[in-house]
């Protein structure tokens, strides 16, 4: 069902494509994603296999701007038609709020289409939902082939409720707009008619700053402490749960220098630790990673930097730590 | 089985986003994304700029489902942690509640350990803060309400004829 952020002014709608195999469902979603202005869209994410046939579903977000003064958004999705695919196919439909059956009107096809709309009825009752009650429109698609069902015989056998249809060519965007724009509304008005869209303005203060990524300002800051640790790489075999049972707010500066006894096994690793001045290089480092805790810049005097000689150097950290705490 | 819209509130939102600093900060993860599990994202902390959220969202969720239908193949009702191992990054995913999945992005600078030790006591504290959300959406429910039918039909259609037209 709709997702609702007061804090970020946005609506979120789940609109599925459904139908049987090889009808059409990707090439809609694909004639959106070439069509559409491309700020107003994401990629097309597709969960295909090789042969290019959907194996869980093609994902289109598309941003259709402020409505009600509410960022609206529609989740595009497709589910794979084949029958192989139920236990899928199924999963696409959870929390959907608008359906378009996508039918093969080919004359050969018409059992598939029947089979593929009993499917739906049934993968929606598992939900709780009934296909009755979702907004749906149908769209029967391949107009353009030879040997096809007439659209009397399609309602009569797919539609008999009458609810909104479309003759489309999907291959060549014929009625795909169409289809969209009608399934958009009705989930809109749905939304509408379950008073999702507020009378009253609400008040957004923090939504655009948080959007923007992490507060730096609520990240410690650095520390000034300098020591100079030599260990072992035996500390590796400490159990990672050991040390991420220090709380952090627990922990003290380093302040002397330790140095435990050297076996002719161990390798010895040197650690510098030096927070209070920055090199240039690490500055850098800094810049083009992402965040790391202020207070831990570590410079290595000896060994590979490597990942992992760097996180031996984080374990090492934490057991010093608790040892200075006790 | 059927659950109502998902509502979050400017309030739960702060105190979403504190919780989420707080375990990015804890565990020294990148970023950490919030989702339902119908795929939308619900909200974002840490270095998440370079990353397509919506689409992650979607899929996270795809995956999330995915896995739950192999559990319960095999007999349970859920599984509640997931982890992906890559070369440099990580993700570790947990369920939230009934509704939400939480998921850490981190790398080699932490360790899984840490991750999933902030993660889990986070994801109770979300709870919490979902479980108050979900009351406060009941009494709101009243409260919201529009007047002009009109206007707003003549909103929707104008924005749909804007967007969805051939002209590429």
């Amino acid at each position: 069902m709709a997702s609702i952020n007061y804090a970020f002014k946005e609506i979120s709608c789940k609109i599925v494509f459904y139908g049987p195999g090889l009808s059409g469902k990707t090439t809609n979603l694909q004639y959106v994603h070439q069509k559409i202005p491309p700020q107003t869209r994401g990629d097309l994410i597709s969960l295909a296999t090789d042969q290019d046939r959907t194996l869980y579903f093609d994902f289109l977000p598309v941003d259709i701007g402020r409505i009600y003064g509410f960022s609206t958004k529609f989740q595009l999705y497709t589910v794979p038609g084949q029958v192989y695919y139920n236990a899928t196919r199924k999963l696409v439909l959870r929390g959907v709020d608008g359906l378009v059956f996508v039918a093969d009107s080919q004359k050969c096809k018409m059992d598939e289409n029947i089979e593929s709309f009993q499917n739906l009825a049934e993968n929606l009752s598992e939900y709780g939902y009934n296909v009755d009650k979702i907004p749906l429109v149908f769209q029967y698609n391949k107009r353009d082939l030879p040997d096809i069902s007439s659209v009397e015989e399609l309602e009569k056998t797919l539609n008999p409720k009458r609810l909104p249809y479309f003759e489309a060519v999907a291959t060549k965007g014929m009625s795909v707009f169409d289809t969209l724009k009608c399934i958009s509304k009705l989930v809109l008005d749905q939304a509408k008619r379950k008073q999702l869209f507020p009378e009253r303005e609400i008040k957004v203060s923090e939504a655009e700053k948080v959007s923007a990524g992490l507060d730096l300002s609520q990240m410690p800051q650095p520390e000034p402490m300098k020591a100079t640790v030599s260990s072992s790489t035996a500390v590796e075999n400490s159990t990672p749960q050991t040390v991420t049972t220090i709380p952090k707010k627990e922990r003290e500066p380093l302040s002397e220098e330790m140095t435990p006894k050297e076996t002719q096994q161990e390798k010895r690793l040197e650690i510098e630790l030096d927070v209070g001045e920055i090199t240039e290089e690490e500055k850098v480092k800094m810049d083009q990673t992402s965040f790391r805790e202020s207070s831990t810049i570590i410079s290595w005097s000896a060994g590979k930097s490597d990942k992992k000689t760097k996180s031996k150097g984080f374990f090492l950290l934490h057991i010093f730590n608790k040892l200075f705490k006790r | 089985m059927k659950q109502g819209d998902l509502v979050i509130y400017e309030e739960q939102i702060e105190k979403i986003e504190k919780a989420l600093c707080r375990l990015i900060k804890d565990s020294q993860a990148k970023c950490v994304l919030l989702v339902d599990k119908d795929g939308h994202l619900i909200t974002r902390q840490g270095f998440t700029q370079s990353l397509d959220t919506t689409a992650l969202a979607a899929l996270l969720a795809g995956s999330f489902a995915s896995t739950r239908e192999i559990a319960r193949l095999v007999g349970e009702p859920e599984f509640s942690v997931l982890f992906h191992q890559g070369k440099k990054d990580h993700i570790h995913i947990t369920l939230v509640g009934e509704r939400t999945i939480l998921a850490v992005i981190f790398d080699d600078r932490t360790t899984i350990g840490m991750v999933r030790l902030y993660a889990k006591e986070a994801s109770e504290n979300l709870e919490r803060i979902f479980s108050t959300v979900n009351r406060q959406h009941h009494q709101a429910e009243d409260q919201n309400r529009i007047d002009s039918d009109s206007e707003f039909s003549t909103s929707l259609e104008n924005r749909l004829d804007d967007i969805f037209s051939d002209q590429s």
